[in-house]
C-alpha cells in the first residue's frame, strides 16, 4: 500500500524538529549526567518526546501506550531503585578498560555512520521517503492494532504476557531480602 | 515366549544387579533370600531342562535357544546363543547344585561380615557368568561368561580388600589369567580365521581331516594344533595349570565358601570344560593333545609335592586343586573326554567338601588355618569329621568312594589311549605313570592333613581350644549333602569291568550321556582296566600308611626324624619350590626395570617435561592473552562485539580485489585487464596511473585500459577500484615490465 | 516528513544508548541507556511500518515495550540485590563471571 500524500506542512516540519532534538538532547543528557535523579528526569524527557514522534508516525495507540508504559511504570521502577542505590558517581566513566571500551564506541560510530550512510543513499526509496503528513483512517489506532494482535499475533502476545509474569516473579526473588540463616549469619548473595 | 535357557544364567545376573545396587538397604535375611533363590531357581530351571528334556540334551545336540544376534558385520554373524547338552547340562547341574549349596553354608559362614550384600552380589555375579560360559553357544558368549568369572573371582579374592596381602591376590589371580585369556583369544582367532565362524557347533563340525583347520599354519603344525595350544593356555590360566598355576594357592586369601565353590568346584575346572568343549579340535591334533596331558600329569605331580609341607589348611586344599585339576587334564588330554568330565564331576563335590570342612574347621578355630596348631579334632566336631573322612578317601581312591572310579578311569585311559599314533605313543603310558605317582602322593599328603588335624591332641592354645565348637545348621547341612555326592557321584561312572561283575554291559550312564558331546568313551581292555585298579587301590593304601606313619595321632618320631636329616629340601617343598621367587627373578623383576625405565623416559621427561610443558606454555601464554578479553566485565564484551560488527562491515563494504590482473605487452604498448565476477563489477569506477605520478591517466566504468610507454623500464601500475554505492576504494598495484 | 529522517534520529538516539552503556560506570545509567535503545528500535520500527503502511510495526513495537518493561524489572531487581552484597554498583566491579 502507498498512500501518495501533499508533502509535509510548515507546521509538521517544525514538530519533527522540535521532537528530534527533544528526543536526541535528553538522550544526551540521560547518559552524560552525573546525577542518577537528573538523568533519570532526562529520560523521561526523551521518553515523552519519542511518544510525540510515534504520533507524528500516526501510530496513536503507542504514543499513548509509550507515555503510560516508560513514562508511568518503567520511571515509577526506576524512581525506586535509585532510592535505594543512591550513591551519585565520584567517577562516572569505568576506568578500566577503557582503551578497548572506547574502541569499541568508534566502532559502533562506524557502523552506525555506515547505516546512516545507507539510509541517506537510499532516501528515495518508497518506504524511506513516504511523507508522513495526512492520517490515514484506521492506522495506528487501538482497534486496528487490537484486531492484530489477537488474530495474527495472538501466540506472541501470550507468550509475552507469560514473560511479564516470569520477570516480575524473578524481580521479586531476586531482590528480595536474603532470609536468615538459622545460625543467625545472611547468606551471601552475590 | 521367554527363552527358558537363558534363564538359567540371567536369573543369578539380575540377582547380583539387584543385591548391587540395593543390597545395602535390606536385612541380611532378605539378601540371602534373594541370593539363593535366585540360584536355587536356576538349578530348577537347569535340572527341569537338562531331565525333561533328556533325550534332546543326549542325542539331538542339545537345546539351543538363539536370545538375539549380537551382531552381524558382513559374514561375519556372532549371536547370544545359548546351548545345553549332555556336556554344558552336565556342568550346569554341579555349578547350580554346588553353588546353591555354597550360597547355604555362605549364611553360617558369613554371619558376622559387615559386606553381606555384596559378598552374595559377587556370589550371584559368578554363579550368572560360569552358567553364561558353560551355555555359551559360540565362542564370544563363552568368552564373556570366562571373563565374567574371572572378575568375580577377582572380586571376591580381595573381598576383604582392607588387608593389603588379599588385594595383592586377588590381582595376581587377575594378571595371571589375562596371560591366559590372551591365548584364549588367539586361539579363538585362529579357530575364526580358519573356519570362518564364531559358533562352536560350526568349529566342530568343521573339524575333519583335510579340512581348513587341518592346514599346516606355522612350524609344519596345523591350525587344529595352534588353536588348541593357544586355547590351553587360556585354560591353563583360568584352570591354574604349569606355568600359570600360581595364583591359585594365593587365592585361598579370599572367604573360604568362595574357595569351594569358585576355586575347586566350578571355576578352575572352565579350562577343562573348554578343552573337553573343543574335543574334535583336539582330535584332530594328537600333539596338542599330547602337549594337554604332559603338562596336566606333570602339575598333578608337581602341586601334589608342594603339598607334602604346607602348613595351611587351605593351601593344602588348593595344591591339591591344582593337582587334581592336572588329572582332569591328563584325563583330555588322553582324548579321554568322558573320563576327565567325570573326574570334574566327582571332583566338584568331594573338594567342594573338603573347603567346606575346612571352613567349618577354621570357624571352630576362630579364624585360624594353620594345621600345626591343630589336631584332636575328631570329638569335637563329629559332622565335620564324618563328612571330611569320607571325602578324604574319595579323593585319595579308595574303592567305592566316587575319587576311586574317577581316577580310575583317567588312569585306566592314559593307559589304554590310542590317540596320539604312533610318533607319540609314548605319551600315554607316561602320562599313566606320572598319574600313579600323583596319586600316591595325593594319598599321602591328604593323610597328612587329616591326621594333623582331626587325630591325636590338640595343639592350639586354651582360649582357641576352649572356642572349639561345632558349626551351625546352616553350614552342617551342605557339608552332609557334599558327603553324601562324594559318596555317591562315582557310580555314574562306573567302568565297563566293574559293571560287568554285576551283571550289567556297555559303557556307564555318565559315558552314555557325555557321548554325543565329546565322543565314544576310550574303549580301554578290561586287563588293564582290572590291573589299573588294583595298583591304584594299592598305592591309595599305602599313601594313606605313609601318612599314618609319619602323623598318625600328630607329629610322630619318624617325621621329625625326616625333617631333621633333610632340613633344605624340606624347606625347598615348604617354599613351594620356589617357583613364585624364580618368576618374580626372571619375569616381574626385568618388567619392573622396564616399566621403570619407560616412566622415567616416556612419562617423566617426554610426558611431563616435553609434551606436557610445551602445551601448557602454549596455554599459559593464550591464557594471559585470552584473560585479558575475558575479563567478566559485560562492557568490554560489548565493546568486542561492535569492534567486530564494525570490522565485518568494513570488510562487506570494501570492493573486493579482482580475482586476477592481466597484464599484456606488446612493445611499448601495454594493456591491464582486471578481471572479476560480472555481478559485481556494475557498480565500480577504475582509475589506472600508468606511470605512477598519483594522477589518473584512465578513468571509466570499463575493468580495462591501455597505455604507451616512453621506453623500456619497469613500471608500477596502480589501479583504484571505487565503489560509487559505499563510497569505499582499493587500490591494487602491479609491475610491468617493458622490454626494448 | 520523509521516513529517512525518522531514521536517521533512531540511528542517532540508539548511538547515544550504546556509548551510555559502553562507557558509563553505573550500573542504573546502564539500564537507562539500554531504555534509550529500545526506544530508538521502536523508532525505527514505527517509521518503517508507515513507510510500509503496515501495522505489524506496531505490533512487535508493543512487544518491545513489554521487552523493556520485564528487562527493566528484571535489571533493577538485580542491581538491588549486587547493591546490597557489595554496597555499590558500579559495574566494573562485577565480574564475577570471569575465569
Amino acid at each position: 500500500m502507498n498512500y501518495i500524500l501533499p508533502g509535509p506542512s510548515l507546521l509538521d516540519k517544525l514538530a519533527f524538529i522540535v521532537l528530534a532534538s527533544a528526543v536526541l538532547g535528553f538522550g544526551l543528557l540521560t547518559v552524560t549526567r552525573k546525577s542518577a535523579v537528573t538523568a533519570l528526569m532526562a529520560l523521561i524527557g526523551a521518553c515523552c518526546a519519542l511518544a510525540g514522534l510515534y504520533a507524528t508516525l500516526s501510530a496513536h495507540f503507542l504514543a499513548v501506550l509509550q507515555v503510560l508504559v516508560y513514562a508511568g511504570a518503567i520511571m515509577v521502577l526506576f524512581i525506586f531503585a535509585v532510592m535505594i542505590v543512591n550513591r551519585d558517581d565520584e567517577q562516572p566513566i569505568a576506568l578500566r578498560g577503557l582503551f578497548l571500551r572506547a574502541a569499541g564506541v568508534l566502532g559502533a560510530g562506524y557502523f552506525f555512520y555506515r547505516l546512516a550512510w545507507i539510509v541517506v543513499r537510499e532516501r528515495r526509496a518508497d518506504v524511506l521517503a513516504t511523507s508522513i503528513t495526512l492520517p490515514i483512517p484506521e492506522y495506528g489506532n487501538v482497534a486496528s492494532i487490537g484486531r492484530l494482535l489477537f488474530s495474527d499475533f495472538l501466540f506472541p502476545f501470550e507468550a509475552i504476557s507469560l514473560l511479564l509474569l516470569v520477570a516480575v516473579v524473578a524481580g521479586v526473588l531476586v531482590a528480595r531480602p536474603p532470609r536468615p540463616t538459622p545460625s543467625g549469619d545472611r547468606e551471601r548473595v552475590a | 515366549m521367554f527363552s527358558r535357557l537363558l534363564l538359567i544364567p540371567l536369573l543369578p545376573l539380575l540377582g547380583a544387579a539387584y543385591l548391587m545396587l540395593a543390597g545395602q538397604r535390606h536385612t541380611r535375611s532378605v539378601v540371602q533370600t534373594i541370593a539363593i533363590l535366585a540360584v536355587f531357581a536356576s538349578c530348577v530351571i537347569s535340572l527341569d531342562a537338562f531331565f525333561v528334556g533328556l533325550p534332546a540334551v543326549v542325542h539331538e545336540g542339545g537345546i539351543s535357544e538363539l536370545v538375539y544376534t549380537w551382531f552381524a558385520a558382513g559374514s561375519v554373524e556372532v549371536d547370544l546363543a545359548l546351548r545345553m547338552d549332555s556336556l554344558s547340562g552336565l556342568m550346569c547341574l554341579v555349578v547350580t547344585s554346588i553353588g546353591t549349596l555354597i550360597h547355604f553354608y555362605s549364611i553360617g559362614y558369613m554371619a558376622h561380615d559387615e559386606d553381606y550384600a555384596r559378598f552374595f552380589a559377587y556370589m550371584n555375579l559368578f554363579c550368572g557368568a560360569m552358567l553364561l560360559l558353560v551355555l555359551g553357544d559360540t565362542l564370544p558368549v563363552l568368552f564373556i561368561g570366562w571373563e565374567g568369572v574371572g572378575l568375580s573371582s577377582y572380586l571376591l579374592i580381595g573381598f576383604w580388600y582392607k588387608e593389603h596381602a588379599n588385594a595383592s591376590a586377588g590381582r595376581k589371580a587377575f594378571i595371571t589369567n589375562r596371560i591366559g585369556d590372551f591365548g584364549f583369544l588367539i586361539g579363538m582367532f585362529l579357530l575364526f580365521r580358519a573356519t570362518g565362524s564364531l559358533d562352536i557347533p560350526v568349529i566342530l563340525g568343521a573339524a575333519q581331516d583335510g579340512s581348513a583347520l587341518s592346514a599346516p599354519l606355522w612350524l609344519g603344525q596345523s591350525v587344529a594344533f595352534w588353536a588348541g595350544v593357544f586355547l590351553f593356555l587360556g585354560a591353563a590360566g583360568k584352570s591354574a595349570q604349569i606355568p600359570l598355576y600360581v595364583w591359585l594357592p594365593d587365592a585361598m586369601a579370599g572367604p573360604t565358601p568362595v574357595s569351594a565353590l569358585i576355586h575347586a568346584a566350578t571355576m578352575v575346572t572352565a579350562g577343562v570344560y573348554l578343552v573337553a568343549r573343543m574335543s574334535a579340535v583336539y582330535l584332530l591334533a594328537p600333539a596338542a593333545l599330547a602337549i594337554v596331558a604332559l603338562v596336566g600329569a606333570l602339575t598333578a605331580l608337581f602341586a601334589a609335592l608342594i603339598g607334602f609341607a604346607q602348613n595351611d589348611f587351605k593351601r593344602v586344599l588348593a595344591y591339591s586343586t591344582v593337582s587334581q585339576l592336572g588329572f582332569m587334564f591328563a584325563g583330555v588330554g588322553t582324548a579321554n573326554f568322558a573320563g576327565g568330565i567325570f573326574h570334574l564331576f566327582t571332583h566338584a563335590f568331594f573338594k567342594a567338601g573338603l573347603f567346606l570342612c575346612a571352613g567349618s574347621v577354621m570357624h571352630a578355630m576362630s579364624g585360624l588355618g594353620d594345621i600345626t596348631k591343630m589336631g584332636g579334632l575328631g570329638k569335637r566336631l563329629p559332622w565335620t569329621t564324618r563328612v571330611f573322612q569320607i571325602c578324604w578317601l574319595s579323593i585319595c581312591g579308595v574303592p567305592i568312594f566316587s575319587g576311586f572310579f574317577s581316577k580310575d578311569a583317567l588312569l585306566g585311559g592314559a593307559f589304554g589311549t590310542e590317540a596320539y599314533g604312533h610318533g607319540l605313543a609314548w605319551v600315554g603310558p607316561l602320562v599313566g605313570v606320572i598319574l600313579l605317582v600323583a596319586a600316591l602322593g595325593t594319598a599321602f599328603y591328604m593323610s597328612r592333613l587329616y591326621f594333623l588335624v582331626f587325630s591325636g591332641p590338640c595343639r592350639a592354645d586354651e582360649q582357641t581350644q576352649h572356642h572349639i565348637h561345632e558349626s551351625p545348621v546352616s553350614m552342617v547341612f551342605p557339608l552332609v549333602v557334599l558327603a553324601a555326592g562324594a559318596l555317591f557321584a562315582g557310580f555314574a561312572g562306573v567302568p565297563p569291568a566293574l559293571r560287568e561283575l554285576f551283571g550289567k554291559h556297555g559303557e556307564s550312564t555318565l559315558a552314555v550321556w557325555l557321548e554325543p558331546a565329546v565322543g565314544a568313551p576310550l574303549a580301554v581292555a578290561h586287563r588293564t582296566e582290572w590291573i589299573v585298579m588294583g595298583i591304584s587301590t594299592a598305592l591309595a593304601l599305602v599313601g594313606i600308611g605313609f601318612g599314618y606313619f609319619f602323623y598318625g595321632g600328630g607329629y610322630r618320631a619318624p617325621a621329625h626324624a625326616f625333617a631333621r636329616k633333610l632340613p633344605r629340601l624340606v624347606a625347598l617343598v615348604r617354599d613351594k619350590f620356589r617357583v613364585d621367587e624364580i618368576y618374580d627373578a626372571i619375569l616381574v623383576r626385568p618388567l619392573q626395570a622396564l616399566c621403570r625405565i619407560t616412566f622415567l623416559v616416556v612419562d617423566r621427561v617426554l610426558v611431563d617435561k616435553i609434551l606436557v610443558g610445551i602445551w601448557a606454555f602454549v596455554a599459559d601464554v593464550g591464557g594471559r592473552a585470552c584473560r585479558f578479553i575475558q575479563a567478566g566485565d559485560v562492557q568490554r564484551y560489548l565493546a568486542v562485539f561492535a569492534i567486530g560488527l564494525a570490522a565485518l562491515v568494513w570488510v562487506a563494504a570494501r570492493p573486493a580485489a579482482p580475482k586476477e590482473i592481466q597484464v599484456v605487452v606488446t612493445g611499448r604498448h601495454a594493456k591491464v585487464t582486471l578481471v572479476d565476477d560480472e555481478a559485481r563489477s556494475g557498480n565500480l569506477q577504475y582509475r589506472f596511473d600508468f606511470d605512477g605520478d598519483g594522477v589518473p591517466d584512465r578513468e571509466g566504468k570499463t575493468a580495462s585500459a591501455s597505455w604507451i610507454y616512453g621506453g623500456p623500464a619497469r613500471y608500477t601500475v596502480a589501479i583504484t577500484i571505487e565503489d560509487a554505492r559505499w563510497h569505499t576504494r582499493r587500490v591494487v598495484e602491479r609491475d610491468v615490465e617493458v622490454r626494448p | 516528513m520523509p521516513g529517512y529522517l525518522y531514521i536517521l534520529v533512531s540511528l542517532a538516539l540508539f548511538f547515544i544508548g550504546m556509548t551510555g552503556v559502553l562507557l558509563r560506570r553505573n550500573a542504573l545509567f546502564v539500564l537507562m541507556s539500554v531504555e534509550l535503545q529500545l526506544g530508538a528500535g521502536s523508532l525505527a520500527l514505527l517509521a518503517f511500518a508507515r513507510g510500509l503502511g503496515d501495522q505489524k510495526g506496531h505490533v512487535v513495537a508493543f512487544f518491545v515495550m513489554a521487552l523493556a518493561a520485564a528487562e527493566a524489572a528484571v535489571g533493577l531487581a538485580i542491581v538491588v540485590s549486587v547493591y546490597r552484597a557489595r554496597k555499590k554498583i558500579d559495574l566494573d566491579g562485577v565480574n564475577q563471571l570471569r575465569n
